[in-house]
């Protein structure tokens, strides 16, 4: 449905099963991107069958710092390359004589670079939480400005984004937004969600004394807190797939509801000059177009000031052929 | 006069101070709209607008303000060529602020297809409009007071329907994310 947002790049979804079930040719370079900055280079530098697929992505010494590379590695296992390509990140090399049996898991594991790079410092914190461990503060810094942190505590693990409205528009909408997460648990059907917390301007405690964090008027800070219940066992993939991308999901919620306030503005003017014109009597040069019993369309013209019947005007035409005809205007056959 | 009558159709479902808020608007709106071709007297060959110019104060009338609540009022500016109405939108809250600015900044910026709004409002008004003796002669003066007392009915309308709309997709939005956990 379009009102979620799918962690996997579509694109490269299509683009590598394209490639996978094609016959291989040369593929000049293909650049691709995805929320946050992120981009993706699709190419076939040395021979036709070898893919590099290769992601830039900003905040990726700090990833690494949290064990990106473990997780990567897990994922990728031996595509991934050593030492990335010029002015990325990571490359992961898929040759296409050499696909395993299952092609889509390997499409759908590619697909997810951004999601399995992000994850490290979620997979992390959710270990040292079931081994009662606290962890340190994490903070990956993922857009310019806006940055979200992962503490584990010895029975949870706290999540917090810092968002920046980019206007004022944004800001009331986003309040909206968040103030509806926040109450959205009390319905029957989110019960087993986490709790989510708000705060405009201030930092929540857990930031206070932090350096680069932005306080302003246009940054809202979003909590999660989340319980063993959340990402114990198979509920964890799930779990980081979907927190990762709440700040994309709520802006582009945003951006829906400013497109949508949009279009219904457009009508309502539309409305407004309907009523304002009934105002105005017909103005006699207003096109006036009629339309005849078969469908076909025809404008009337003026008929002051000329001969009634077009065949009385090329009667007396011809019975007076010294009389210049211009003088009688058009006639209308 | 067909300006005064009242349409009892549109008021079944208005509250009691609306009611009397839009017929004192509406008869103030007709009286005032008296208006005659006059030349300035003070440049030869110019022909402006009065209450805009305010270069002759003996044609300028009273003018005339009509509150509903501290928050929505209509200021009417009468002289002899021309009438300037002002309007305040309801603004309850940073939401209704922020989709009323929305709202007029729209319409301001399609000024020239409705020929009497004024492209900028009155200062402590939302929106004004700038009926001169030339619109008076060209359109029929009744249904032009019927265009502003349908705006002044519709502006409040769509702006709480839009924020209903906002606040039921923010609903929809956290329980779709929520429910998935």
């Amino acid at each position: 449905m379009l009102i979620d947002l799918h962690p996997a790049n579509r694109v490269l979804d299509e683009t590598l099963r394209e490639r996978f079930n094609g016959t291989p040719e040369k593929l000049g370079q293909l650049k691709l991107a995805d929320f946050d900055g992120v981009s993706y280079k699709v190419s076939t530098p040395d021979s036709k069958t070898v893919l590099h697929v290769s992601m830039y992505i900003a905040c990726f010494a700090q990833l690494r710092a949290y064990g990106a590379d473990d997780v990567l590695r897990r994922e990728y296992g031996n595509l991934l390359e050593q030492t990335p390509e010029d002015g990325f990140d990571v490359t992961v090399k898929i040759d296409l004589e050499n696909l395993p049996e299952n092609k889509e898991d390997l499409i759908r594991k590619v697909s997810l670079l951004k999601r399995n790079a992000l994850a490290a410092p979620f997979e992390r914190a959710f270990t040292a939480q079931q081994e009662g461990n606290e962890s340190e503060l994490m903070v990956i810094q993922y857009r310019p400005d806006e940055a979200f942190y992962i503490k584990a505590q010895h029975d949870r693990v706290t999540v917090i984004f810092s968002t920046v409205f980019s206007e004022e528009t944004d800001r009331i909408f986003g309040k909206v937004f968040l103030q509806e997460f926040v109450d959205a648990r009390r319905s029957p059907a989110t019960q087993n969600a986490p709790q989510v917390l708000y705060s405009a301007r201030e930092p929540p405690m857990e930031l206070r004394g932090l350096p680069n964090v932005v306080e302003s008027e246009n940054v809202g800070f979003v909590t999660f807190v989340l319980f063993p219940r959340h990402f114990v066992g198979p509920a964890a993939e799930g779990c980081i797939s979907r927190i990762q991308l709440f700040r994309d999901y709520l802006h582009y919620h945003i951006k829906a509801s400013k497109a949508y306030m949009h279009s219904r503005l457009r009508i309502r003017v539309d409305s407004f000059l309907k009523v304002l014109n009934r105002a105005r009597p017909e103005q006699p040069d207003d096109k006036k177009e009629k339309k005849t019993a078969s469908g076909k369309t025809f404008t009337r013209k003026e008929t002051i000031g000329r001969p009634l019947s077009p065949v009385h005007d090329l009667s007396s035409h011809f019975q007076d052929p010294l009389h210049n005809p211009s003088t009688y205007g058009h006639c209308h056959l | 006069m067909p300006g005064v009558t009242t349409d009892s159709r549109s008021f079944c479902s208005q509250s009691n101070t609306l009611r009397p808020y839009l017929a004192a608007v509406r008869s103030t709106m007709t009286a005032s709209l008296c208006l005659t071709n006059f030349s300035s007297q003070v440049v030869e060959r110019h022909n402006k607008p009065e209450i805009e110019a305010r270069a002759t104060p003996e044609v300028l009338l009273n003018p005339v303000l009509i509150s509903r609540n501290e928050s929505e009022r209509v200021l009417i500016e009468p002289s002899i060529n021309s009438v300037r109405v002002s309007i305040a939108i309801k603004q309850a809250d940073e939401i209704e602020r922020v989709l009323c600015h929305k709202f007029t900044r729209f319409l301001m910026m399609r000024a020239e297809n409705f020929y009497v709004l004024r492209r900028v409002p009155m200062s402590g008004y939302d929106i004004s409009f700038l009926v001169t003796h030339v619109h008076a002669e060209t359109m029929y003066k009744h249904k032009l007071v019927d265009f502003l007392i349908q705006f002044m009915e519709d502006v409040d309308r769509e702006i709480s329907e839009m924020k209903l709309s906002l606040n039921a997709r923010a609903r929809i939005v956290a329980e779709s994310f929520l429910q998935q956990f």
